[in-house]
């Protein structure tokens, strides 16, 4: 419909500027459309042509065309790649899983909190909020003096309360649960200030007529909250599925590089994004690094369509 | 914390009032005549308390050669700057390489051979132990020059042992069983094993001990799947089920032996200062490690000097690098301080060492008895399923120690064949 009705308006655009380009458009584009190109779009297309090369950029005389080598070792059980690999994104999907509903839930919960005339308010705002500019290896430190079993600050407390005192790094389920505590702690600050924001942008007429209407509390979060939140939480889903996707410092740091280990190898905490850096730059093998990410990206392509679908069809 | 900066203060002061005292210094090599003044870029990867006695050592090198000036350089995340450095030219004059890297980085074309430069400086393979010179050698040529030893080290708690009645530390298994099992008792771990690093390389000391070996000797394939592997483990499992604790996360034994709790505890001599001496509130000794195995054999890794490939080749820089890592040699006194032992026959050999505490003890067990991994490119690749075996079976994620190692081993022997065909070509240098 809307195509139908906008057809006039560009053919008379068109009719009036004859051939003549008109590059003002692009001038505006321009400066991020030179980074994107120099820093996002030469490196991806770069990517994919390494992708199917036996490739280190320091050995130039050993570079050679492999084609799709790279792509099917990781899709043929047996090779090395395959089971590191599967091992990995399989830990990183377990990971979204468990994050992201409590990186959309806690913050949101605590965004309606602070929202109320809580005396303070801009206090406890600041106190959440702050964990967020920490560096991902404070964080990974921090979350390793907490948890570590050999005088860590929660055992040095559970043995003084006399409760049991798990191994949280060293046993599943408890490195996931140890991983999961930082990570919300890390960056729900950041959730929430968005959803703060968007909350205060709601009209408070709408509350108005609710409660006129009879509303009551569950009933107005429920019918006026959420759908004046639906495009800030669609934002905040696909940033969050993105963020915790690239997992890393976490592990790296908490967990020994994904441990604890499991028969036949593989650690059970290990991201994909380690693994994808220690096949480019620590094996050194850049090629097939460089095919695990394409095939990471592929899945987040696809991950971040049917969100969009998902969303979009409700509207 | 600020006790043990205070201490370190007071120790760089004291070498710097008593100076840098070179123990050997015959023939010491001259920059040749027609070479003016020259600056060398030197990097290492000492980023922990042992950079400033490296630095100490630099600035007593520049006093000493006004012709020769070194900036040294301390980098983290080595390996990737080294790389980076190499892409856009910029690589230093020398530069430190761990022993284990020598071969991949040669491969990588970061380093280039050194035979003559080492020649004119004259510097000579009968000065060190076989081991430790054969770590620098790569398809017959000579890529680098150890500098230190850094051994597996068993440090004790003296008070624990004095209440336990022990005399002094364990050497040989029964003794080290003995020792152990009297500390072992309430809350105390007489000996504490993680299942995080180091633990592979314990367990590969023990493997050597046993009589095994991790890898072929030309390193095309792993063979740690042996019954001196199947042996090593299950000496760590007894051990951890005798005296430890179950499924411990890396840096556990460290926290607990420094908290008081712990009588032994095998980490690198790289955690002297922070597991002995002021590092702790009891007395703390660092030592050799026990023999447990029928034969001697001590895990130790190894920083190596090293010529990076220039652009320009220079004569007068060459000469300059040779006078400048012969130097570092002689005076490898003074990084000993640091705590390592020097790789260096004649240093190590000498009174000024022998009256160093603890390095000289741990020296005299082990520096003839350390062993590397075959120098081909990628080995330290092939490692990394043996680091998961041997964890998954201190942590407890698997029992069935035979089928863990075989399975290791066929992993690591696809990464050493993949490694043959990435490496297939030979080094441009």
């Amino acid at each position: 419909m809307t195509i139908t009705a906008r057809e006039p308006i560009v053919a008379v655009v068109a009719g009036q500027k004859k051939k003549r380009l008109d590059w003002v458009p692009y001038l505006f584009i321009l400066p991020h459309l030179i980074f994107f190109v120099a820093f996002a779009g030469f490196p991806f297309f770069l990517g994919l042509v390494i992708s199917f090369f036996q490739y280190d950029y320091l050995r130039p005389e050993a570079n050679r065309f492999v084609g799709i080598q790279n792509y099917t070792n990781l899709f043929t059980p047996g090779t090395v790649e395959n089971s590191v690999f599967w091992n990995a994104l399989g830990n990183t999907g377990e990971f979204v899983l468990m994050s992201v509903p409590l990186l959309i839930i806690i913050p949101l919960f605590l965004a309606l909190l602070l929202n109320t005339n809580l005396p303070g308010k801009n206090l406890y705002r600041a106190i959440y909020f702050a964990p967020w500019v920490l560096s991902s290896a404070v964080v990974g430190l921090l979350g390793f003096w907490i948890f570590q079993s050999q005088g860590g600050l929660l055992n040095y407390f559970l043995r003084d309360l006399g409760i049991g005192t798990p191994r949280w790094l060293s046993s599943m389920p408890w490195a996931w649960f140890s991983i999961l505590i930082t990570t919300v702690w890390w960056t729900s600050g950041f959730n929430m200030i968005i959803i703060l924001a968007a909350l205060q942008n709601i009209p408070a007429a709408l509350y108005e007529a609710a409660s006129i209407d009879g509303a009551t509390w569950w009933q107005r979060f429920r019918y006026v909250t959420i759908p004046q939140l639906r495009p800030v939480l669609v934002f905040i889903i696909i940033i969050t599925i993105i963020a915790s996707f690239n997992l890393f410092a976490q592990p790296f740091f908490m967990t020994d590089s994904g441990g604890p280990a499991q028969s036949g190898g593989g650690g059970s905490t290990e991201p994909i994004m380690l693994r994808i850096y220690n096949e480019s730059f620590v094996r050194n093998r850049m090629g097939s690094g460089a095919a695990m990410a394409f095939v990471v990206a592929v899945i987040m392509m696809v991950v971040s369509f049917f969100n969009f679908r998902l969303f979009r069809s409700r509207e | 914390m600020l006790k043990r900066a205070l201490v370190l203060l007071v120790c760089a002061i004291l070498l710097v009032l008593s100076g840098v005292v070179p123990v050997i210094a015959q023939d010491v090599p001259q920059l040749p005549a027609d070479c003016e003044s020259v600056q060398l870029e030197y990097w290492n990867p000492f980023t922990g308390p042992d950079g400033p006695f490296m630095g100490q050592i630099v600035d007593a090198f520049n006093a000493d050669n006004p012709n020769i000036q070194v900036t040294m350089t301390t980098q983290t995340e080595y390996y990737t700057q080294l790389s980076t450095a190499a892409a856009s030219g910029t690589l230093p004059d020398v530069a430190i390489v761990h022993a284990d890297q020598v071969a991949t980085q040669v491969y990588r074309n970061i380093l280039r051979p050194i035979d003559t430069v080492i020649e004119e400086a004259g510097i000579a393979g009968e000065d060190f132990p076989e081991a430790v010179w054969n770590a620098g050698e790569v398809n017959g040529s000579r890529y680098s020059i150890p500098l230190d030893i850094h051994p597996m080290t068993m440090f004790y708690n003296a008070d624990l042992f004095a209440e336990a009645g022990l005399e002094g530390p364990p050497t040989t298994a029964e003794e080290f069983a003995a020792a152990a099992g009297a500390l072992t008792s309430g809350d105390n771990n007489g000996f504490m094993i993680t299942a995080g690093f180091p633990i592979r390389q314990i367990f590969e000391m023990l493997l050597y001990q046993y009589g095994g070996t991790s890898f072929n000797e030309d390193g095309t394939e792993a063979t740690w799947n042996s019954e001196a592997g199947v042996q090593a483990a299950q000496w760590l499992l007894d051990a951890q089920a005798n005296y430890s604790q179950p499924n411990l996360e890396v840096d556990a034994e460290l926290n607990s032996f420094k908290g008081g709790t712990v009588g032994i505890i095998w980490n690198g001599i790289w955690q002297t200062t922070n597991v002995t001496g002021e590092g702790v509130f009891f007395n703390g000794i660092a030592t050799a490690v026990p023999q447990i195995g029928p034969n001697p054999a001590v895990w130790a890794g190894s920083h190596q000097l090293t010529l990076p490939v220039q652009g320009d080749e220079d004569t007068c820089r060459d000469a300059a690098a040779g006078i400048f890592i012969r130097y570092l040699l002689d005076n490898s006194l003074t990084w000993a301080s640091a705590g390592q032992l020097p790789a260096n026959n004649v240093v190590r050999e000498s009174d000024e060492f022998a009256a160093l505490q603890p390095q000289s003890d741990i020296a005299a067990g082990s520096a003839e008895y350390v062993f590397f991994p075959p120098s081909v490119p990628g080995i330290t690749d092939a490692y990394a399923p043996l680091d998961e075996a041997i964890s998954a079976l201190m942590s407890g994620n698997a029992t069935d120690i035979q089928a863990e190692l075989d399975n290791a081993a066929e992993r690591a022997n696809q990464i050493l064949e993949q490694n043959r065909q990435t490496y297939s070509e030979a080094p441009s240098n």
